[in-house]
């Protein structure tokens, strides 16, 4: 298995405070790998930081051996590598079709390709029914659908997921997990950050944990779960500590 | 020469008191409320109009008719903002900035028709005196108008910091959500803010009548003047406001007396320019991140 | 699809066989001015609608390329006898230039800040213009010398080849705004209008299609330019860089609809048929009067209708559709 993303010694400061420090980790290919923390860990700031659109100050990240440190969010996906917000960002006044279209175009520029191209990431994602459907109108589910479509259009490598399941009831849940599956077994890499661990635990192969903008542990499920260092981050934090089902 | 970098000097901290009162509102608005009033100028001419008819029709003297200007500016500014302002706020830039924007518009015009485009001026007993100290010169009512705009910026700077509504605008103009979590009703919060920067552009006015001309246009300067100064001092910051107003004043005074009587305007947007080149973060560049 | 497809052509011949007829079935002189006057506003809306209502950078400047063509003409033609529909052309490239830095400038800044910037920009250089005594004759202007008939040199003795003029501008105009609207480019736009930070995430260079589509914004409205001197035979700073420029530009945009084909158009029929209504009812002796009704229906459209005339029309054209097969 080749090295898909390679993060070495990634480091930001706004200010005083020392967002994400001296962060490394590695993800293969066809792998799915989890970024968790306690809120203000550095998690999304990391996803910025990996995807152009905030610069590190010090620090690497190799995607399939490129250094995209430097490079604008747009290089960034144009060399495989496309995101979701942790707040969704649709194209409010575009269609769902519309609003993938825009991903598609990054490969080809030609509309009828690009239609095409877009109604088969609507499809996989399970939007088809919507597509005519102002994207402002979606449900929340269905606006994170969206983002997952218009990131696939750009036909990535890599998926960098950003809590896509926040907000979510359990069996909106289990549908989103049953599509991180999916987008694995069709062979892309993905790095996802997330709080619930009923979901992480079932997408994961492997965890990194980070707190107050440090890595403090990685490994298998399982070892995380018992980490014991893992457990005291979570401890007076807002958020559930791992194992709790409903996050 | 000395002198008259000196005399250049004081002419334009004087006259920079009064874009303090204006960008202060400015900023107050922008952090509380969170939109550009591109209607602030008009409300610095509607205080000078107030003031001018308070004057010629009752010989009220325009110092005083601060106590009217600022009332009614302060209750207009509840109004716009209760029946006007409350309805664009959200994500989206356009209709904020065209209300207000529209709103500038239509109060000048008015303006225009029901005054004329004539400039009007009040003599008060002060208006020519001055004072002499060495070689420097300087006009009483300018010095009136520098320290009771001092005096203003003073009073709300004290109002922001030590009462529980003060406390609650600098929550609000720092994170929405912890004013929600004070337990303040943020619409409140925000139609006092935005009276509070009315008043204070009618404050503007008035102080300015004793010495300058009211006309329709007359807003138009100082609310660029004020856009300047938000945009050099940090956005939302009342002593980054006061501060860069200030130094907008002198700059411009200097430009007057070195490179020429119509160059005013140029060195402000000049400055304003460079501005935009060198110093674009955090100035309204990312917004919303 | 087919009946809709054809009706459209049929829709745009009619129109195009109208328009052309107008100047001589109206043949009033006033009539003909105002009918000038709408197909240029149209146009310079159409020019703004494309950065400012597609991509919502929403510019108060745009008086700045409006005087730069109109210089750039009057002054190859005044000083060294050049035709302006060459320095029309010049013009238009001269704006494009002239954006690249002032675009780098303004779009640092976001929202209400770039707006702020933007009329900053057109304000320098009608200082500066007032400041060019040597070539541009400063504050006082100069006028056009009038040469008769002279078409070559954009000078017609019949208002109504003035008419036919500035409607083709309004023709290439939409058109561009057509192409650009079914491409790739009009998605790319209406993304970064909707969220800048989403639209680069997905691959969106979305400095480059700012700069891409100011450029464009700013060449079509030079073309204004040369052609408004060119037909009031005359130029001063405060004429080529009036703040009215800017502000009706984009006034007529989002009254008619901002980021839709045909907004500015209807949004300058209506603007400036009401003004035409105001003048000759009240005659043109009270001052501030036009702005004062454009900012009243600015403000309505902002607070009962977002979407412009346009969007109301749908609305009431999806409404009255969807109760037709209720009845049947």
């Amino acid at each position: 298995m080749a090295e898909a993303l390679v993060i070495k010694g990634l480091s930001k400061r706004f200010g005083g405070l020392r967002a994400v420090q001296d962060v490394s980790f590695t993800v293969q290919e066809n792998e799915t790998v989890a970024l968790i923390g306690p809120n203000g860990a550095g998690k999304t700031t990391s996803f910025h930081l990996i995807t152009g659109f905030h610069r590190p100050d010090s620090g690497s990240v190799l995607a399939f051996g490129h250094e995209v440190v430097g490079l604008k969010p747009h290089d960034v996906c144009a060399l495989g590598m496309a995101r979701t917000f942790q707040v969704a960002k649709p194209f409010g006044a575009m269609t769902v079709l519309a609003n993938v279209m825009t991903g598609a175009f990054l490969r080809d520029r030609h509309i009828a390709a690009a239609r095409s191209k877009a109604r088969e990431a609507i499809e996989f994602v399970g939007l088809g029914a919507r597509e005519q459907t102002p994207a402002k109108d979606l449900t929340t589910i269905d606006q994170r659908r969206l983002e997952m479509a218009r990131a696939l259009a750009t036909q990535p490598r890599i998926l960098l997921l950003d809590e896509v399941m926040a907000g979510l009831n359990p069996a909106e849940i289990d549908q989103a997990v049953a599509l991180v599956k999916k987008l694995s077994a069709s062979g892309l890499t993905i790095v996802i950050v997330e709080h619930v661990m009923r979901a992480i635990m079932a997408v994961a192969r492997h965890i990194v944990v980070l707190d107050h903008g440090q890595k403090i542990a990685e490994g298998a499920p399982k070892e995380i779960v018992e980490n014991p260092e893992v457990i005291r981050a979570y401890l007076g934090s807002y958020v559930h500590p791992p194992g709790d089902a409903h996050a | 020469m000395w002198e008259t970098l000196a005399q250049a000097v004081i002419n334009g901290l004087l006259i920079g008191g009064i874009y303090a009162l204006v960008s202060i509102g400015v900023t107050l608005i922008f952090g509380v409320v969170k939109i550009v009033n591109f209607a602030q100028g008009e409300f610095v001419m509607i205080g000078m109009y107030i003031s001018f008819f308070l004057a010629t029709q009752f010989g009220i003297d325009p110092l005083v008719s601060l106590v009217v200007s600022m009332p009614v500016l302060f209750l207009a500014g509840v109004l716009i903002q209760h029946f006007l302002i409350r309805r664009v706020l959200g994500p989206n830039d356009m209709p904020q900035i065209f209300l207000t924007f529209a709103l500038s518009l239509l109060l000048l015009n008015l303006s225009l028709m029901l005054f004329s485009a004539n400039y009007r001026t009040v003599h008060t007993f002060y208006s020519d005196e001055a004072w002499h100290i060495g070689g420097l010169y300087i006009p009483v009512a300018k010095l009136i108008a520098f320290a009771v705009a001092m005096a203003l910026s003073g009073l709300l700077w004290v109002f922001l910091h030590t009462t529980d509504l003060g406390r609650a605008m600098r929550a609000a103009s720092q994170n929405r959500d912890v004013a929600m979590l004070m337990g303040i009703n943020p619409n409140r919060v925000f139609a006092v803010a935005f009276g509070t920067a009315l008043a204070l552009a009618g404050a503007a006015g008035s102080l300015l009548m004793p010495f300058y001309s009211a006309y329709p246009f007359v807003g138009q300067v100082f609310v660029l003047m004020a856009f300047v100064a938000v945009v050099m001092g940090t956005l939302g910051n009342v002593m980054g406001a006061l501060v860069a107003s200030l130094m907008m004043g002198i700059a411009e005074s200097l430009g007057i007396q070195f490179v020429g009587a119509d160059s005013g305007l140029i060195v402000v947007f000049g400055l304003l320019l460079l501005t935009l080149a060198f110093r674009p973060s955090g100035l309204g560049a990312r917004r919303g991140r | 699809m087919q009946t809709s497809g054809t009706l459209k052509w049929l829709g745009l011949a009619i129109g195009a066989v109208v328009m052309l007829a107008l100047p001589q079935l109206v043949t009033s002189s006033f009539a003909i001015d105002i009918f000038i006057r709408i197909l240029l506003f149209s146009f310079i809306g159409v020019a703004w609608n494309l950065m400012g209502g597609y991509a919502k950078q929403l510019s108060l400047g745009h008086a700045a390329y409006f005087g730069l063509g109109a210089y750039t003409s009057t002054i190859m033609q005044v000083n060294y006898g050049i035709s302006p529909w060459i320095g029309m052309i010049a013009g238009g490239v001269v704006a494009m230039l002239a954006s690249l830095p002032i675009g780098w400038l303004c779009f640092r800044l976001r929202g209400p800040y770039f707006t702020i910037a933007t009329i900053a920009t057109a304000q320098v250089l009608m200082l500066i213009f007032l400041k060019f005594r040597d070539f541009a004759w400063g504050a006082e202007g100069t006028t056009i010398p009038n040469l008769g008939s002279a078409p070559l040199m954009m000078q017609f003795e019949e208002k109504s080849s003035y008419y036919y003029v500035v409607l083709g501008l309004l023709a290439v105009g939409l058109w561009i705004t057509h192409r650009i609207e079914k491409s790739w480019m009009g998605y790319y736009l209406v993304a970064i209008g909707e969220d800048e930070d989403a639209a680069e995430a997905v691959g969106v260079n979305a400095p480059k299609i700012k700069r891409d589509i100011y450029m464009i914004s700013a060449f079509l409205t030079a073309l204004a330019g040369t052609f408004y001197t060119q037909y009031i035979y005359f130029i001063d700073p405060a004429t080529a860089f009036s703040f009215n420029v800017s502000i009706e530009a984009a006034l007529v945009s989002i009254v008619g609809g901002i980021g839709t084909l045909w907004g500015p158009v209807i949004g300058t029929v209506l603007l400036e048929t009401t003004s035409a209504l105001l003048q000759s009812w009240l005659g043109s002796s009270v001052g501030g009067i036009q702005l004062t009704v454009y900012s009243l229906i600015l403000m309505a459209v902002i607070l009962w209708r977002p979407t412009g005339l346009i969007g109301f029309a749908t609305d009431v054209y999806h409404r009255t559709l969807r109760r037709k097969p209720a009845r049947a």
